[in-house]
């Protein structure tokens, strides 16, 4: 493969199936750079502890050198949207679109390989050019699966299913954990304030 | 939306008669929010067949997959 291709994450769906069955590293396995636009990413993070959002940014992490994320005017709108507390809904798709854009005019030969959630590209009709490819994260497991990297296509949904059961629960403990936090810089700016009287 | 409106618009999206975009104009605001409904109903996301209108696009998505698998192997 010669020409400089590149994996770009439109949206925050794959990377919630991936990161719920713990399958984030299939990402990897084709050996693409990875792009993430920033919109997506925060959309998939934001809320700390929320299920799967601190793996996602462990993982980011720990592969610096294959996953970019790439910073849009949409995220810079999102950012902004966030402090208003307006809705961020779809934010995340027009910024794949300013990614892309981005990327295709970098370089004249560079080529982009969308990663769509499956029915989103199997009805909408996605605009593309020559030096555009599209795949959804069930085509890409299929292909994984081809090659003998994943035990089953089905497999890793179902593990994406069964964890996102526990989804709920997960949030209600986030949430309480999140108040024992502000219950405790509470108790301690109290204690703060006490001490500078005294 | 009650909770019924949501377990048969999840229904909908795992027979993949409605896509992940429609469910976020209905409400949705998070993708978790749809991989929980469906682990609840026990369903799994759906796999959409090699049909539409960005067949030709997807075709050449999977073979560019495949192709760098082999050589990254």
């Amino acid at each position: 493969m010669s020409k400089p291709f590149s994996l770009i994450v439109t949206d925050t769906s794959p990377l919630f199936t991936l990161v719920l069955a713990d399958a984030l590293d299939a990402l990897l396995r084709p050996g693409l750079p990875v792009r993430i636009p920033d919109a997506v990413y925060v959309e998939a993070t934001r809320v700390h502890g929320a299920p799967g959002a601190d793996q996602i940014v462990e993982w980011l992490n720990a592969h610096l050198d294959l996953v970019t994320i790439v910073p849009t005017d949409v995220g810079i709108d999102q950012q902004r949207r966030l402090e208003e507390g307006r809705s961020i809904r779809g934010l995340g798709e027009q910024a794949a679109v300013e990614a892309l854009d981005r990327f295709l005019r970098s370089d004249p030969t560079a080529e982009a390989l969308l990663l769509f959630e499956d029915t989103d590209i199997q009805k909408r009709r996605a605009v593309v050019e020559e030096r555009v490819s599209l795949i959804s994260t069930g085509d890409f497991l299929r292909e994984l699966e081809a090659a003998g990297l994943i035990q089953s296509t089905d497999y890793i949904l179902d593990q994406a299913a069964a964890q996102g059961r526990n989804v709920e629960r997960q949030r209600e403990i986030g949430e309480e954990a999140t108040t024992r936090e502000r219950l405790r810089d509470q108790l301690q700016q109290r204690r703060g304030a006490r001490d500078l009287e005294r | 939306m009650t909770e019924s409106d949501k377990q048969k618009l999840i229904r909908q999206y795992a027979a993949g008669e409605i896509t992940w975009h429609a469910l976020r104009e209905r409400g949705f605001d998070s993708y978790l929010d749809v991989l929980a409904g469906l682990g609840e109903l026990g369903l799994r996301p759906p796999v959409a067949p090699m049909e539409g209108p960005n067949v030709e696009a997807r075709r050449r998505g999977r073979a560019i997959i495949r192709e760098a698998l082999k050589a990254h192997k």
